[in-house]
């Protein structure tokens, strides 16, 4: 069966069209990747657009092209101008920027490039494996199992908080708020509609989704000064391959960092940025009598920030796919595209949709093949991307943004919530707000809603539901965990 | 009785925390006209439409509470930044999505990119012609023609006069 539909993926990703978007989609990621401030989540928000009248499969591999190149390509400003393309870059800047001030900027990137590949294909390797396991078992879970998920997932906030867990908090709540908007899912009740025919079915999540991402970022960078930080790279990288020395040194960090941020990566909340600090940190504990030090620019600091990072995008897509609950908000936004195309993630995908989850794995796969590529071949130009001025291109992400939030139905009233979504985004990260928990919630608020209602009318409105059923508990108290951990830590501190 | 207590309660934080929480604030007081809203709903059987809203809403003025009265809305980036290039840049936005319906996609965008190009201190005039009116007619036919996908017409569906693609691609 599995062969079959593996035979099927290989089949659509062999139309030319696919496979030019998949191109597509991997230098534009590249491109917004290597400047820095232009992140993957805000490409995907901001692209997302162009998908809507594509086959899922074909959006999908598009969006999955924008998201391997751009966390991939956000090592390159991190190794050359020390400021990380991407967040989930910025580990890489402690080995990587050191080379580069040595003379060895081409052979940071050229390590980065063979790390990106060897944790972005073992991340695949690991949610093909482990995807059809959790969805085979989750495809028993009921509504109590279902919100107990939705439950951990919220809890996950505090750990995507950053520096408050009350800001986070709040964001998080907040989004679940604006979820509510619309027709209830129980009594169907228009809740805060006011008579708007286009809030009757809720908010557009997308919408707000381009505007946090986009219209905030940019607003931000207005504020900052358009041109503000445009540093310059002169540097000529030369070469194409590592040496073999190198490969040797860098392997078993490259392969354990992938297995590592592919787990941290599966984890809701725990984007490439946590999972590459975590596999750099792990690295230089298990390898602390490295030579050089790291920090210093030794190239296995390079290789396992830059590993788990790119594994951290396959994992992300393990309970994305399998339970319906992002890892990371570039996976949320991947919800979403599937979501406008009447695709539901979610434990049933295995059985409604085989062939695109198999196209979406395969695809996936020749990504990171292209990438690897594309990186060996291209590192000198992709360096040359840095200097492109900021004020050439927000003017053209602004109208993009305008754009994706109108396409979504055909109506402005989306463009102005994508609007009212991107100064309220930018007063939060002013004030120091994450927007990540804000994400989660508004994805995540429904599941919770529905399935907590549908137990309590299971259990004739008693809340003990939850704690007869063995799964359910288990969840719910890793989800207290997951408060409570910080919490504690943050009383301490 | 209430507005004394309210009163107390509010000298005791001091004016000053709730100046310098500004979003905590708003925060608080959007939770308390949801809660307002959501206590109108019907009460279903068991837990109704309000439950949630209700619940959420008191969640957010619990968390936003202890940011009002520990003073922890931080100001940190506040000092690095000019809100007068934020709040211009929002107003053209306001105004390109405004003329959107009225000018349709392509007349209001090829308005709305020398505006904002201008402000992005770009000041070649051939690159900001080309692209004040290249980018649109680009995103016009990637999006409308090859694409499919609705975009504004305006009152006078100038975009209508672009010739077709020679090769259409749909999909």
């Amino acid at each position: 069966m599995v062969v079959e539909y593996i035979t099927q993926a290989l089949v659509n990703l062999a139309d030319p069209f696919v496979l030019l978007l998949m191109v597509s989609g991997i230098l534009l990621g590249i491109l917004m990747g290597s400047i820095p401030g232009m992140t993957a989540t805000m490409t995907i928000a901001v692209l997302l657009s162009f998908t809507f009248t594509m086959e899922p499969s074909q959006g999908m591999i598009l969006l999955l092209g924008i998201y391997g190149g751009a966390v991939y390509a956000g090592s390159i400003p991190a190794i050359l101008i020390r400021t990380p393309g991407t967040p989930s870059a910025a580990a890489t800047i402690f080995d990587g920027h050191p080379l580069s001030q040595k003379g060895e900027a081409g052979r940071a990137i050229r390590v980065s490039t063979i790390a990106s590949f060897v944790g972005g294909v073992i991340s695949v390797i690991a949610l093909m494996f482990f995807s059809p396991v959790i969805a085979d078992i989750a495809l028993r879970f009921r509504s109590p199992e279902f919100f107990a998920l939705a439950f951990f997932g919220l809890t996950i906030i505090a750990s995507v908080s950053g520096d408050s867990l009350t800001k986070g908090m709040v964001s998080g709540l907040f989004g679940m708020l604006v979820a509510t908007v619309g027709i209830d899912p129980v009594t169907g009740f228009h809740r805060f509609t006011f008579d708007i025919p286009e809030l009757l079915t809720g908010v557009e999540f997308i919408a707000v989704m381009i505007g946090l991402f986009g219209i905030a970022e940019g607003l931000r960078k207005y504020s900052q000064g358009i041109n503000s930080g445009n540093d310059r790279v002169d540097q000529e990288i030369t070469g194409v391959f590592p040496s073999l020395s190198d490969l040797r040194s860098i392997a078993p960090v490259s392969v354990g960092s992938g297995i590592l941020g592919s787990f941290i990566g599966a984890i809701p909340g725990a984007g490439g940025d946590i999972a590459a600090f975590i596999t750099y940190n792990e690295a230089t504990r298990w390898l602390k009598d490295s030579v050089p030090s790291f920090g210093e620019g030794n190239i296995r600091g390079v290789a396992a920030a830059e590993s788990g990072n790119n594994a951290s995008t396959g994992g992300a897509l393990i309970p994305t796919l399998t339970l319906g609950i992002p890892g990371d908000s570039v996976s949320a936004i991947l919800i979403g595209a599937l979501l406008v195309h009447d695709v539901n993630p979610g434990p049933g995908l295995y059985q409604e949709e085989p062939v695109l989850l198999y196209t979406i794995f395969v695809g996936f796969l020749l990504i990171y093949v292209f990438i690897l590529i594309f990186g060996m071949l291209g590192a000198n130009y992709w360096a040359r991307l840095i200097n492109i001025p900021k004020s050439h291109i927000w003017p053209a992400i602004l109208v993009l943004c305008v754009i994706g939030a109108i396409a979504l139905r055909g109506n402005v009233f989306d463009a102005w919530i994508m609007l009212g979504a991107g100064v309220l985004g930018y007063a939060m990260r002013l004030r120091g707000y994450p927007l990540a928990p804000m994400v989660l919630g508004l994805i995540l608020a429904p599941i919770a809603e529905e399935n907590l209602r549908r137990s309590l009318v299971l259990s004739g409105g008693s809340p003990t539901i939850f704690l007869t059923s063995p799964i359910a508990l288990v969840i719910i108290l890793l989800g207290l965990g997951a408060i409570a951990l910080p919490t504690v830590r943050s009383l301490r501190a | 009785m209430v507005i004394q207590k309210v009163g107390a309660v509010l000298d005791r934080i001091g004016l000053e925390s709730v100046r310098s929480s500004p979003l905590s604030v708003f925060f608080i007081l959007f939770s308390a006209v949801v809660i307002f809203f959501a206590s109108q709903f019907p009460s279903g059987d068991g837990v109704g439409p309000s439950f949630f809203p209700i619940a959420v809403s008191v969640g957010i003025i619990f968390f936003a509470g202890i940011d009002v009265l520990t003073g922890s809305e931080t100001e940190l980036e506040i000092s690095e930044f000019d809100f007068r290039p934020a709040a211009a840049v929002a107003a053209f936005l306001v105004g390109y999505v405004l003329l959107m319906p009225v000018l349709g996609f392509l007349v209001s965008t090829m308005l709305f990119m020398p505006v904002v190009l201008y402000y992005s201190d770009i000041r070649s005039k051939l690159l900001g012609v080309a692209l004040s009116i290249g980018f649109p007619i680009a995103l016009f036919y990637i999006f409308a023609r090859i694409f499919l996908v609705r975009l504004p017409e305006g009152v006078i569906p100038v975009s209508r006069l672009l010739p077709q693609l020679p090769l259409v691609v749909t999909f």
